[in-house]
Protein backbone atom coordinates (compact mmCIF):
# COMPACT_ATOMS: atom_id res chain seq x y z
CA UNK A 1 0.00 0.00 0.00
CA UNK A 2 2.57 2.64 -0.78
CA UNK A 3 1.84 4.22 -4.16
CA UNK A 4 3.44 3.14 -8.03
CA UNK A 5 6.45 0.97 -7.57
CA UNK A 6 7.45 3.22 -10.63
CA UNK A 7 9.47 5.68 -8.39
CA UNK A 8 11.49 3.11 -6.45
CA UNK A 9 14.51 3.73 -7.99
CA UNK A 10 14.14 7.36 -8.47
CA UNK A 11 13.71 9.59 -11.24
CA UNK A 12 15.39 9.02 -14.59
CA UNK A 13 15.21 9.40 -18.32
CA UNK A 14 13.42 5.84 -18.59
CA UNK A 15 10.72 6.64 -15.91
CA UNK A 16 9.98 10.10 -17.25
CA UNK A 17 9.08 9.03 -20.77
CA UNK A 18 7.16 6.00 -18.89
CA UNK A 19 5.43 8.86 -17.46
CA UNK A 20 4.63 10.75 -20.37
CA UNK A 21 3.35 7.62 -22.43
CA UNK A 22 0.81 6.88 -19.45
CA UNK A 23 0.09 10.41 -18.88
CA UNK A 24 -1.06 10.76 -22.53
CA UNK A 25 -2.73 7.70 -22.68
CA UNK A 26 -4.72 8.48 -19.87
CA UNK A 27 -5.66 12.13 -21.17
CA UNK A 28 -6.55 10.25 -24.68
CA UNK A 29 -8.75 7.67 -23.06
CA UNK A 30 -11.16 10.58 -21.23
CA UNK A 31 -10.97 12.29 -24.45
CA UNK A 32 -12.09 9.54 -26.46
CA UNK A 33 -14.80 8.16 -24.01
CA UNK A 34 -15.93 11.50 -23.80
CA UNK A 35 -16.37 11.47 -27.63
CA UNK A 36 -18.33 7.65 -27.40
CA UNK A 37 -20.10 8.44 -24.42
CA UNK A 38 -22.01 11.00 -26.33
CA UNK A 39 -22.83 8.58 -28.94
CA UNK A 40 -23.53 6.00 -26.98
CA UNK A 41 -25.94 7.97 -24.81
CA UNK A 42 -27.73 9.42 -28.07
CA UNK A 43 -27.86 6.06 -29.77
CA UNK A 44 -29.35 3.88 -26.48
CA UNK A 45 -31.66 7.29 -25.85
CA UNK A 46 -32.84 7.06 -29.05
CA UNK A 47 -33.37 3.30 -29.13
CA UNK A 48 -35.18 3.53 -25.92
CA UNK A 49 -37.50 6.32 -27.55
CA UNK A 50 -38.17 3.85 -30.89
CA UNK A 51 -35.70 6.10 -33.04
CA UNK A 52 -32.61 5.88 -35.01
CA UNK A 53 -30.79 8.56 -33.51
CA UNK A 54 -27.87 10.26 -35.13
CA UNK A 55 -26.79 7.95 -38.05
CA UNK A 56 -24.86 10.40 -40.53
CA UNK A 57 -21.35 11.61 -39.68
CA UNK A 58 -19.10 8.42 -40.09
CA UNK A 59 -20.21 4.95 -39.82
CA UNK A 60 -23.33 4.76 -38.85
CA UNK A 61 -22.99 8.06 -37.27
CA UNK A 62 -19.96 7.55 -34.73
CA UNK A 63 -18.17 10.52 -35.87
CA UNK A 64 -21.51 12.89 -34.46
CA UNK A 65 -19.54 14.05 -31.71
CA UNK A 66 -16.49 14.65 -33.03
CA UNK A 67 -18.17 16.74 -35.73
CA UNK A 68 -19.77 18.49 -33.35
CA UNK A 69 -16.64 19.55 -31.52
CA UNK A 70 -15.33 20.48 -34.33
CA UNK A 71 -17.76 23.04 -35.59
CA UNK A 72 -18.13 24.84 -32.33
CA UNK A 73 -14.68 25.77 -32.79
CA UNK A 74 -15.42 27.85 -35.66
CA UNK A 75 -18.39 29.35 -33.71
CA UNK A 76 -17.83 32.79 -32.27
CA UNK A 77 -17.08 33.15 -28.51
CA UNK A 78 -19.23 35.70 -27.24
CA UNK A 79 -19.36 37.67 -24.04
CA UNK A 80 -22.58 39.22 -23.12
CA UNK A 81 -22.28 42.97 -22.27
CA UNK A 82 -23.60 41.95 -18.40
CA UNK A 83 -21.24 39.47 -17.86
CA UNK A 84 -18.46 39.79 -15.47
CA UNK A 85 -15.81 39.16 -18.64
CA UNK A 86 -12.43 37.66 -16.54
CA UNK A 87 -14.87 35.08 -14.21
CA UNK A 88 -16.58 34.18 -17.50
CA UNK A 89 -13.84 33.43 -19.52
CA UNK A 90 -12.68 31.42 -16.53
CA UNK A 91 -15.66 29.51 -15.59
CA UNK A 92 -15.14 26.62 -17.74
CA UNK A 93 -11.74 25.81 -17.99
CA UNK A 94 -12.23 25.54 -14.06
CA UNK A 95 -14.78 23.29 -14.43
CA UNK A 96 -12.25 21.49 -17.14
CA UNK A 97 -9.70 20.97 -15.35
CA UNK A 98 -10.84 19.01 -12.66
CA UNK A 99 -13.01 16.89 -15.13
CA UNK A 100 -10.43 15.91 -16.72
CA UNK A 101 -7.58 15.43 -14.34
CA UNK A 102 -10.25 12.91 -11.83
CA UNK A 103 -9.45 9.79 -13.86
CA UNK A 104 -6.16 9.95 -13.36
CA UNK A 105 -6.81 7.84 -10.17
CA UNK A 106 -8.79 5.07 -11.53
CA UNK A 107 -6.69 1.31 -11.23
CA UNK A 108 -7.30 0.02 -14.73
CA UNK A 109 -6.16 -3.63 -13.48
CA UNK A 110 -2.64 -5.21 -12.27
CA UNK A 111 1.08 -4.01 -13.25
CA UNK A 112 2.52 -3.91 -15.92
CA UNK A 113 6.52 -4.31 -17.14
CA UNK A 114 8.09 -2.01 -19.74
CA UNK A 115 12.00 -1.65 -19.38
CA UNK A 116 12.58 -3.29 -16.12
CA UNK A 117 10.71 -0.96 -14.67
CA UNK A 118 7.25 -2.00 -13.27
CA UNK A 119 4.24 0.25 -12.86
CA UNK A 120 0.33 0.01 -12.40
CA UNK A 121 -2.49 0.22 -14.77
CA UNK A 122 -3.47 3.62 -13.27
CA UNK A 123 -1.78 6.94 -13.83
CA UNK A 124 -1.43 8.26 -9.92
CA UNK A 125 -1.61 6.45 -6.77
CA UNK A 126 -1.03 9.09 -4.56
CA UNK A 127 -1.70 8.83 -0.59
CA UNK A 128 -5.19 10.82 -0.55
CA UNK A 129 -6.47 8.39 -3.02
CA UNK A 130 -10.04 8.94 -3.19
CA UNK A 131 -10.20 11.69 -2.00
CA UNK A 132 -8.96 13.31 -5.32
CA UNK A 133 -12.33 12.51 -6.55
CA UNK A 134 -14.13 14.26 -3.71
CA UNK A 135 -11.65 17.02 -4.22
CA UNK A 136 -12.28 17.52 -8.26
CA UNK A 137 -16.33 17.55 -7.77
CA UNK A 138 -15.67 19.62 -4.80
CA UNK A 139 -13.88 22.21 -7.61
CA UNK A 140 -16.82 21.73 -10.39
CA UNK A 141 -19.15 23.25 -8.07
CA UNK A 142 -17.02 26.73 -8.28
CA UNK A 143 -17.32 26.12 -11.81
CA UNK A 144 -20.81 26.17 -12.42
CA UNK A 145 -21.88 28.98 -9.78
CA UNK A 146 -19.26 31.21 -11.61
CA UNK A 147 -20.45 30.64 -14.99
CA UNK A 148 -23.94 31.08 -13.41
CA UNK A 149 -23.00 34.01 -11.92
CA UNK A 150 -20.41 35.68 -14.23
CA UNK A 151 -23.59 35.45 -16.88
CA UNK A 152 -25.25 38.40 -15.74
CA UNK A 153 -28.39 36.78 -16.41
CA UNK A 154 -31.61 35.43 -14.74
CA UNK A 155 -31.71 31.72 -15.84
CA UNK A 156 -27.88 31.07 -15.11
CA UNK A 157 -28.05 32.51 -11.75
CA UNK A 158 -31.10 30.62 -11.10
CA UNK A 159 -29.58 27.26 -12.68
CA UNK A 160 -26.27 28.11 -10.99
CA UNK A 161 -27.89 28.74 -6.91
CA UNK A 162 -29.47 25.48 -7.84
CA UNK A 163 -26.62 23.28 -8.99
CA UNK A 164 -24.06 24.37 -5.97
CA UNK A 165 -27.28 23.34 -3.68
CA UNK A 166 -27.79 20.34 -5.04
CA UNK A 167 -23.96 19.29 -5.07
CA UNK A 168 -23.27 20.49 -1.85
CA UNK A 169 -25.99 18.26 -0.62
CA UNK A 170 -25.68 15.28 -2.17
CA UNK A 171 -21.79 15.39 -1.52
CA UNK A 172 -22.23 15.03 1.96
CA UNK A 173 -24.10 11.82 0.82
CA UNK A 174 -21.07 11.06 -1.16
CA UNK A 175 -18.32 11.56 1.66
CA UNK A 176 -20.19 9.50 4.08
CA UNK A 177 -20.77 6.32 1.85
CA UNK A 178 -17.10 6.67 0.59
CA UNK A 179 -15.97 6.50 4.43
CA UNK A 180 -17.97 3.18 4.33
CA UNK A 181 -15.70 2.14 1.63
CA UNK A 182 -13.15 3.47 3.14
CA UNK A 183 -13.54 1.76 6.18
CA UNK A 184 -13.80 -1.37 5.08
CA UNK A 185 -11.12 -1.48 3.01
CA UNK A 186 -8.91 0.53 5.60
CA UNK A 187 -7.33 2.34 2.62
CA UNK A 188 -7.77 5.87 0.98
CA UNK A 189 -5.83 3.77 -2.14
CA UNK A 190 -7.34 3.45 -4.78
CA UNK A 191 -5.15 0.34 -5.82
CA UNK A 192 -5.20 -1.00 -2.00
CA UNK A 193 -9.09 -0.70 -2.18
CA UNK A 194 -9.19 -2.24 -5.46
CA UNK A 195 -6.78 -5.30 -4.14
CA UNK A 196 -8.96 -5.50 -1.20
CA UNK A 197 -12.00 -6.71 -3.41
CA UNK A 198 -10.06 -9.12 -5.17
CA UNK A 199 -10.44 -12.79 -5.56
CA UNK A 200 -14.00 -13.98 -5.95
CA UNK A 201 -16.56 -12.93 -8.13
CA UNK A 202 -19.17 -10.67 -6.61
CA UNK A 203 -18.32 -12.12 -3.34
CA UNK A 204 -15.41 -10.21 -1.78
CA UNK A 205 -16.77 -6.66 -3.70
CA UNK A 206 -17.82 -4.23 -1.50
CA UNK A 207 -21.31 -3.68 -2.57
CA UNK A 208 -21.74 -7.38 -0.81
CA UNK A 209 -19.29 -6.65 2.41
CA UNK A 210 -21.63 -3.20 2.62
CA UNK A 211 -24.65 -4.86 2.25
CA UNK A 212 -25.75 -2.85 -0.89
CA UNK A 213 -27.40 0.22 0.59
CA UNK A 214 -24.35 2.70 0.18
CA UNK A 215 -23.52 1.33 -2.99
CA UNK A 216 -27.14 2.53 -3.70
CA UNK A 217 -26.84 5.50 -1.85
CA UNK A 218 -23.76 6.47 -3.36
CA UNK A 219 -24.97 5.93 -7.48
CA UNK A 220 -27.81 8.23 -6.59
CA UNK A 221 -25.75 10.50 -4.92
CA UNK A 222 -23.54 10.84 -7.63
CA UNK A 223 -26.00 10.94 -10.12
CA UNK A 224 -26.87 14.01 -8.46
CA UNK A 225 -23.60 15.05 -7.95
CA UNK A 226 -23.31 15.45 -11.82
CA UNK A 227 -26.64 16.43 -12.49
CA UNK A 228 -27.81 13.89 -14.25
CA UNK A 229 -31.15 13.16 -15.25
CA UNK A 230 -33.28 12.48 -12.80
CA UNK A 231 -31.66 14.90 -11.27
CA UNK A 232 -31.42 17.37 -13.82
CA UNK A 233 -33.36 20.47 -12.34
CA UNK A 234 -29.85 22.66 -13.23
CA UNK A 235 -30.07 22.82 -16.83
CA UNK A 236 -34.43 22.51 -16.58
CA UNK A 237 -34.92 23.57 -20.28
CA UNK A 238 -38.60 24.12 -19.51
CA UNK A 239 -37.92 26.19 -16.82
CA UNK A 240 -34.78 28.28 -16.88
CA UNK A 241 -33.97 26.78 -20.60
CA UNK A 242 -30.17 25.50 -20.04
CA UNK A 243 -29.33 26.84 -16.74
CA UNK A 244 -26.00 27.88 -15.96
CA UNK A 245 -24.06 27.52 -19.31
CA UNK A 246 -27.20 29.31 -21.14
CA UNK A 247 -25.18 32.11 -22.47
CA UNK A 248 -22.33 30.38 -23.58
CA UNK A 249 -20.90 29.86 -26.92
CA UNK A 250 -17.81 28.57 -28.74
CA UNK A 251 -15.27 26.30 -27.22
CA UNK A 252 -16.60 27.54 -23.66
CA UNK A 253 -19.63 25.75 -24.31
CA UNK A 254 -17.78 22.56 -25.21
CA UNK A 255 -16.04 22.79 -22.47
CA UNK A 256 -18.78 22.25 -20.49
CA UNK A 257 -20.54 19.37 -22.35
CA UNK A 258 -16.86 17.83 -22.28
CA UNK A 259 -16.58 18.74 -18.63
CA UNK A 260 -19.98 17.07 -17.93
CA UNK A 261 -19.11 13.80 -19.75
CA UNK A 262 -15.64 13.51 -18.36
CA UNK A 263 -17.29 13.40 -15.18
CA UNK A 264 -19.63 10.84 -16.36
CA UNK A 265 -16.86 8.65 -17.51
CA UNK A 266 -15.01 9.48 -14.13
CA UNK A 267 -17.76 8.97 -11.57
CA UNK A 268 -18.80 5.41 -13.52
CA UNK A 269 -14.97 4.25 -13.40
CA UNK A 270 -15.48 5.02 -9.37
CA UNK A 271 -18.50 3.51 -8.92
CA UNK A 272 -16.75 0.18 -10.15
CA UNK A 273 -13.45 1.33 -8.36
CA UNK A 274 -15.13 1.54 -4.65
CA UNK A 275 -18.13 -1.12 -5.56
CA UNK A 276 -18.27 -3.21 -8.28
CA UNK A 277 -14.28 -4.72 -7.73
CA UNK A 278 -12.37 -2.28 -10.00
CA UNK A 279 -10.93 -4.52 -12.67
CA UNK A 280 -11.53 -7.58 -10.86
CA UNK A 281 -13.04 -10.65 -12.57
CA UNK A 282 -12.94 -14.11 -13.21
CA UNK A 283 -9.50 -15.32 -15.34
CA UNK A 284 -9.95 -16.05 -18.94
CA UNK A 285 -7.10 -19.24 -19.77
CA UNK A 286 -5.59 -18.43 -17.39
CA UNK A 287 -4.78 -14.98 -17.86
CA UNK A 288 -5.59 -11.89 -15.79
CA UNK A 289 -7.75 -9.44 -17.72
CA UNK A 290 -8.43 -6.98 -15.50
CA UNK A 291 -8.59 -3.86 -18.19
CA UNK A 292 -11.67 -6.27 -20.10
CA UNK A 293 -13.20 -6.76 -17.53
CA UNK A 294 -13.16 -2.98 -16.61
CA UNK A 295 -14.50 -2.16 -19.83
CA UNK A 296 -17.72 -4.24 -19.80
CA UNK A 297 -18.78 -3.09 -16.59
CA UNK A 298 -18.14 0.26 -17.46
CA UNK A 299 -20.36 -0.31 -20.74
CA UNK A 300 -22.81 -1.83 -18.21
CA UNK A 301 -22.73 1.64 -15.45
CA UNK A 302 -22.58 3.88 -18.06
CA UNK A 303 -26.00 2.13 -19.58
CA UNK A 304 -27.42 1.52 -16.27
CA UNK A 305 -27.35 5.39 -16.42
CA UNK A 306 -28.50 6.51 -19.73
CA UNK A 307 -31.22 3.60 -19.18
CA UNK A 308 -31.86 5.92 -15.98
CA UNK A 309 -32.38 9.13 -17.94
CA UNK A 310 -34.58 7.74 -20.09
CA UNK A 311 -36.91 6.57 -17.75
CA UNK A 312 -37.25 8.76 -15.23
CA UNK A 313 -38.90 12.12 -14.95
CA UNK A 314 -36.85 14.83 -13.63
CA UNK A 315 -37.67 15.53 -9.73
CA UNK A 316 -39.53 18.66 -8.17
CA UNK A 317 -36.72 20.65 -6.32
CA UNK A 318 -38.00 20.20 -2.82
CA UNK A 319 -38.40 16.63 -3.33
CA UNK A 320 -34.60 16.84 -4.54
CA UNK A 321 -33.91 18.39 -1.18
CA UNK A 322 -36.16 16.10 0.76
CA UNK A 323 -34.58 12.96 -0.60
CA UNK A 324 -31.14 14.26 0.20
CA UNK A 325 -31.25 15.72 3.27
CA UNK A 326 -33.89 14.16 5.22
CA UNK A 327 -33.60 10.23 3.54
CA UNK A 328 -30.27 9.73 2.08
CA UNK A 329 -27.88 11.77 4.76
CA UNK A 330 -29.39 9.91 7.68
CA UNK A 331 -29.48 6.47 5.98
CA UNK A 332 -25.46 7.14 4.72
CA UNK A 333 -24.79 8.03 8.69
CA UNK A 334 -27.01 5.19 9.99
CA UNK A 335 -25.58 2.42 7.24
CA UNK A 336 -21.61 3.70 8.33
CA UNK A 337 -22.48 3.08 12.00
CA UNK A 338 -23.64 -0.23 11.38
CA UNK A 339 -21.25 -1.28 9.54
CA UNK A 340 -18.85 -0.42 11.56
CA UNK A 341 -20.65 -2.01 14.31
CA UNK A 342 -20.21 -5.08 12.34
CA UNK A 343 -16.70 -4.71 11.61
CA UNK A 344 -15.63 -4.39 15.32
CA UNK A 345 -16.32 -7.75 15.37
CA UNK A 346 -14.98 -10.29 18.39
CA UNK A 347 -14.05 -13.15 17.21
CA UNK A 348 -14.47 -16.07 20.23
CA UNK A 349 -14.76 -19.59 20.48
CA UNK A 350 -18.65 -21.08 20.88
CA UNK A 351 -21.62 -21.36 18.94
CA UNK A 352 -25.18 -21.09 18.93
CA UNK A 353 -27.54 -17.90 18.43
CA UNK A 354 -26.35 -16.59 21.78
CA UNK A 355 -22.92 -16.85 20.45
CA UNK A 356 -23.55 -15.46 17.15
CA UNK A 357 -25.37 -12.41 18.47
CA UNK A 358 -22.75 -11.75 20.97
CA UNK A 359 -20.22 -11.77 18.74
CA UNK A 360 -21.73 -8.97 16.56
CA UNK A 361 -22.98 -7.16 19.84
CA UNK A 362 -22.28 -4.00 18.14
CA UNK A 363 -23.37 -4.07 14.69
CA UNK A 364 -27.05 -5.25 16.18
CA UNK A 365 -26.56 -2.50 18.77
CA UNK A 366 -25.72 0.39 15.93
CA UNK A 367 -29.08 -1.02 14.06
CA UNK A 368 -31.46 -0.38 17.27
CA UNK A 369 -29.71 2.90 17.64
CA UNK A 370 -30.34 3.60 14.09
CA UNK A 371 -34.22 2.50 14.51
CA UNK A 372 -34.43 4.97 17.37
CA UNK A 373 -32.78 7.98 15.91
CA UNK A 374 -34.87 7.62 12.48
CA UNK A 375 -38.30 7.60 14.90
CA UNK A 376 -36.65 10.97 16.03
CA UNK A 377 -36.07 11.94 13.03
CA UNK A 378 -39.39 11.26 11.36
CA UNK A 379 -40.68 13.17 14.13
CA UNK A 380 -38.18 15.93 13.76
CA UNK A 381 -39.65 16.10 9.90
CA UNK A 382 -43.70 16.32 11.18
CA UNK A 383 -42.70 19.08 13.94
CA UNK A 384 -40.74 21.08 10.85
CA UNK A 385 -42.89 21.09 8.62
CA UNK A 386 -45.64 22.40 10.82
CA UNK A 387 -43.51 24.85 12.22
CA UNK A 388 -42.79 26.31 8.06
CA UNK A 389 -46.25 25.92 7.46
CA UNK A 390 -45.04 25.28 4.26
CA UNK A 391 -46.44 21.62 3.76
CA UNK A 392 -49.61 21.03 5.76
CA UNK A 393 -50.24 17.85 6.72
CA UNK A 394 -53.71 18.73 7.78
CA UNK A 395 -54.90 20.10 4.27
CA UNK A 396 -56.42 17.41 2.40
CA UNK A 397 -55.81 18.79 -0.74
CA UNK A 398 -51.99 18.84 -0.46
CA UNK A 399 -52.31 14.83 -0.97
CA UNK A 400 -53.72 15.11 -4.12
CA UNK A 401 -51.87 17.14 -5.86
CA UNK A 402 -48.82 19.56 -5.18
CA UNK A 403 -48.27 22.77 -6.44
CA UNK A 404 -45.86 25.60 -5.68
CA UNK B 1 10.40 1.60 -0.46
CA UNK B 2 12.67 4.38 0.82
CA UNK B 3 11.22 6.55 3.65
CA UNK B 4 9.46 3.40 6.32
CA UNK B 5 9.16 4.89 9.81
CA UNK B 6 8.49 3.02 12.57
CA UNK B 7 4.76 2.54 12.40
CA UNK B 8 5.19 0.61 9.10
CA UNK B 9 3.87 2.83 6.84
CA UNK B 10 5.65 4.73 4.34
CA UNK B 11 6.39 8.03 3.59
CA UNK B 12 5.57 8.53 0.06
CA UNK B 13 7.76 10.99 -1.84
CA UNK B 14 5.88 14.08 -3.55
CA UNK B 15 6.83 11.75 -7.01
CA UNK B 16 3.46 10.08 -6.30
CA UNK B 17 1.55 13.34 -7.03
CA UNK B 18 3.89 13.95 -10.06
CA UNK B 19 1.47 12.00 -12.98
CA UNK B 20 -1.34 14.36 -11.92
CA UNK B 21 0.59 17.17 -12.15
CA UNK B 22 1.67 16.41 -15.47
CA UNK B 23 -1.97 15.43 -16.83
CA UNK B 24 -2.83 18.87 -15.66
CA UNK B 25 -0.25 20.27 -17.49
CA UNK B 26 -0.83 18.67 -20.11
CA UNK B 27 -4.64 19.62 -19.94
CA UNK B 28 -3.54 23.30 -19.01
CA UNK B 29 -1.86 22.83 -22.60
CA UNK B 30 -5.11 21.47 -24.31
CA UNK B 31 -7.18 23.82 -23.35
CA UNK B 32 -5.26 27.34 -24.07
CA UNK B 33 -4.46 25.50 -27.57
CA UNK B 34 -8.02 24.92 -28.18
CA UNK B 35 -8.99 28.47 -26.70
CA UNK B 36 -6.98 29.70 -29.52
CA UNK B 37 -7.59 27.85 -32.16
CA UNK B 38 -11.56 28.97 -31.58
CA UNK B 39 -10.10 32.78 -31.91
CA UNK B 40 -8.06 32.53 -35.20
CA UNK B 41 -10.89 30.18 -36.79
CA UNK B 42 -13.82 31.75 -35.10
CA UNK B 43 -15.61 34.42 -36.49
CA UNK B 44 -15.87 38.08 -35.20
CA UNK B 45 -18.37 40.13 -35.09
CA UNK B 46 -20.07 43.58 -33.32
CA UNK B 47 -23.19 42.33 -31.44
CA UNK B 48 -26.26 44.41 -31.97
CA UNK B 49 -27.80 45.20 -28.52
CA UNK B 50 -30.02 42.65 -28.68
CA UNK B 51 -27.64 40.19 -28.90
CA UNK B 52 -25.88 41.18 -26.41
CA UNK B 53 -28.56 41.67 -23.85
CA UNK B 54 -29.19 38.76 -21.48
CA UNK B 55 -30.87 35.71 -22.66
CA UNK B 56 -34.19 35.87 -21.57
CA UNK B 57 -36.34 33.69 -24.06
CA UNK B 58 -37.03 36.51 -26.44
CA UNK B 59 -38.42 38.98 -24.20
CA UNK B 60 -35.86 42.28 -23.78
CA UNK B 61 -34.11 41.99 -20.64
CA UNK B 62 -35.88 45.32 -18.55
CA UNK B 63 -33.58 45.00 -15.36
CA UNK B 64 -30.67 43.42 -14.39
CA UNK B 65 -29.72 39.84 -13.27
CA UNK B 66 -31.80 39.01 -10.10
CA UNK B 67 -29.16 39.79 -7.25
CA UNK B 68 -31.24 38.30 -4.72
CA UNK B 69 -32.53 34.79 -4.49
CA UNK B 70 -34.07 32.34 -1.80
CA UNK B 71 -32.52 32.75 1.60
CA UNK B 72 -32.86 28.74 1.93
CA UNK B 73 -29.84 28.25 -0.62
CA UNK B 74 -27.47 30.14 2.01
CA UNK B 75 -29.10 27.77 4.70
CA UNK B 76 -28.15 24.53 2.42
CA UNK B 77 -24.94 26.28 2.43
CA UNK B 78 -24.22 26.75 6.00
CA UNK B 79 -25.64 23.39 6.80
CA UNK B 80 -23.47 21.39 4.26
CA UNK B 81 -20.29 22.58 6.57
CA UNK B 82 -21.61 20.33 9.74
CA UNK B 83 -21.62 17.48 7.32
CA UNK B 84 -18.64 18.31 5.47
CA UNK B 85 -16.40 18.78 8.94
CA UNK B 86 -17.96 15.64 9.89
CA UNK B 87 -17.15 13.88 6.97
CA UNK B 88 -13.52 15.13 6.92
CA UNK B 89 -13.00 13.48 10.70
CA UNK B 90 -14.60 10.85 9.20
CA UNK B 91 -11.68 9.30 6.94
CA UNK B 92 -8.66 9.24 9.08
CA UNK B 93 -11.25 7.60 11.97
CA UNK B 94 -11.81 5.04 8.73
CA UNK B 95 -8.84 4.12 7.82
CA UNK B 96 -7.48 3.78 11.28
CA UNK B 97 -10.72 2.09 12.57
CA UNK B 98 -9.72 -1.56 12.43
CA UNK B 99 -6.88 -0.64 15.15
CA UNK B 100 -8.92 1.41 16.94
CA UNK B 101 -12.36 -0.90 16.82
CA UNK B 102 -14.65 -0.25 19.71
CA UNK B 103 -12.86 2.13 21.35
CA UNK B 104 -13.17 4.16 17.81
CA UNK B 105 -16.58 2.74 17.01
CA UNK B 106 -17.72 4.42 20.44
CA UNK B 107 -15.73 7.72 19.94
CA UNK B 108 -17.81 8.19 16.27
CA UNK B 109 -20.87 6.87 18.02
CA UNK B 110 -21.07 9.72 20.27
CA UNK B 111 -20.02 12.37 17.40
CA UNK B 112 -22.05 10.95 14.97
CA UNK B 113 -25.37 11.22 17.38
CA UNK B 114 -24.27 15.06 18.36
CA UNK B 115 -24.01 15.95 14.91
CA UNK B 116 -27.48 13.83 14.38
CA UNK B 117 -29.03 15.56 17.21
CA UNK B 118 -27.90 19.22 15.85
CA UNK B 119 -29.29 17.98 12.50
CA UNK B 120 -32.74 16.95 14.06
CA UNK B 121 -33.20 19.99 15.66
CA UNK B 122 -32.91 21.84 12.24
CA UNK B 123 -35.27 19.71 10.76
CA UNK B 124 -37.47 20.22 13.43
CA UNK B 125 -37.24 23.93 12.56
CA UNK B 126 -37.96 23.60 9.31
CA UNK B 127 -34.67 25.00 8.18
CA UNK B 128 -34.42 22.16 5.29
CA UNK B 129 -38.04 22.66 4.32
CA UNK B 130 -38.69 24.04 0.41
CA UNK B 131 -42.32 23.55 -0.34
CA UNK B 132 -44.82 22.76 -1.49
CA UNK B 133 -46.34 26.23 -0.62
CA UNK B 134 -49.59 25.54 1.33
CA UNK B 135 -52.70 25.07 -1.09
CA UNK B 136 -55.60 26.40 0.83
CA UNK B 137 -57.86 25.49 -1.96
CA UNK B 138 -62.01 25.71 -0.85
CA UNK B 139 -60.89 27.77 2.22
CA UNK B 140 -62.07 31.28 2.75
CA UNK B 141 -58.89 33.57 2.84
CA UNK B 142 -57.46 35.27 5.74
CA UNK B 143 -60.12 38.38 5.50
CA UNK B 144 -62.72 38.51 3.69
CA UNK B 145 -62.87 42.09 3.76
CA UNK B 146 -59.63 41.55 1.86
CA UNK B 147 -60.39 41.52 -2.17
CA UNK B 148 -58.83 42.57 -5.53
CA UNK B 149 -60.68 46.02 -5.80
CA UNK B 150 -60.27 46.80 -1.97
CA UNK B 151 -56.50 46.39 -2.35
CA UNK B 152 -55.99 48.22 -5.36
CA UNK B 153 -55.75 51.76 -5.03
CA UNK B 154 -56.64 54.13 -8.14
CA UNK B 155 -54.13 56.70 -8.20
CA UNK B 156 -55.41 59.88 -9.13
CA UNK B 157 -54.09 61.70 -12.20
CA UNK B 158 -51.63 64.34 -12.26
CA UNK B 159 -54.49 67.40 -12.49
CA UNK B 160 -56.29 66.08 -9.14
CA UNK B 161 -52.88 65.29 -7.30
CA UNK B 162 -52.37 68.89 -8.00
CA UNK B 163 -55.36 69.54 -6.03
CA UNK B 164 -54.83 67.09 -3.01
CA UNK B 165 -56.32 64.35 -3.93
CA UNK B 166 -54.82 61.00 -2.27
CA UNK B 167 -54.39 57.55 -3.76
CA UNK B 168 -57.56 55.23 -2.69
CA UNK B 169 -59.02 52.11 -2.89
CA UNK B 170 -60.92 50.95 -6.41
CA UNK B 171 -64.07 50.62 -4.16
CA UNK B 172 -64.07 53.10 -1.45
CA UNK B 173 -66.97 54.23 0.07
CA UNK B 174 -65.01 57.39 1.26
CA UNK B 175 -66.59 60.22 0.06
CA UNK B 176 -70.16 58.55 -0.82
CA UNK B 177 -70.36 56.26 -3.20
CA UNK B 178 -72.15 58.49 -5.82
CA UNK B 179 -69.00 60.54 -6.74
CA UNK B 180 -67.14 60.28 -9.54
CA UNK B 181 -63.61 61.86 -8.55
CA UNK B 182 -62.40 61.58 -12.35
CA UNK B 183 -65.33 63.03 -13.55
CA UNK B 184 -65.67 66.21 -11.61
CA UNK B 185 -62.39 67.07 -10.66
CA UNK B 186 -61.13 66.66 -14.00
CA UNK B 187 -63.20 69.46 -15.77
CA UNK B 188 -61.77 72.76 -14.17
CA UNK B 189 -58.56 71.70 -14.81
CA UNK B 190 -59.29 71.03 -18.54
CA UNK B 191 -61.02 74.49 -18.51
CA UNK B 192 -57.47 76.04 -16.96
Amino acid sequence: MSGDPLFANGLNLAVWVILVVKVVAVFAIVLLSVLFMIMYERKVIARLGVRYGPNRAGPNGWLQSLADGTKLLFKEAFTPKGADKVVYKIAPYLMLLPALIAFAIVPLGGHITIAHHTTELQLADPQWGILFLLMTSGVAVYGVMMAGWSSGSKYPLLGSVRASAQMVSYEAVLGLTTATAVLVTGSLHTSAIVAAQHGGFLYHWNIIHTAVIPFILFSVAITAEMTRAPFDLVEAEEEISGGYNLEYSSVDFAWFYLAEYAALITNSAIIITLWLGGPDGPRIAGHSIGPVWFIIKMLVVLYIFVWIRATLPRLRYDQLMDLGWKRMIPAALAMLMIIAGFQATTTTSGSGIAHYLAERKWGFLAIVASVLLYALLTRAIEVGKQATGLDDPTDAHHKVGGQI
Amino acid sequence: MAGLVPGGTSIEGVEQYLPILLLLVLVALFSIGSAAASRVLGPKRRPTAAKAGAYESGIAPRYRAASRFSVRFYMVAMIFIIFDIEVIFLYPWAVMYHQLSTFGLAEMGTFAAVVFVAFAYLVSHGALDWGPGVKRGGRAPLSLSRSTTSTVRRVPRPAELAQGAQPRPVDSTVGGASERPGVRVSEPARTA
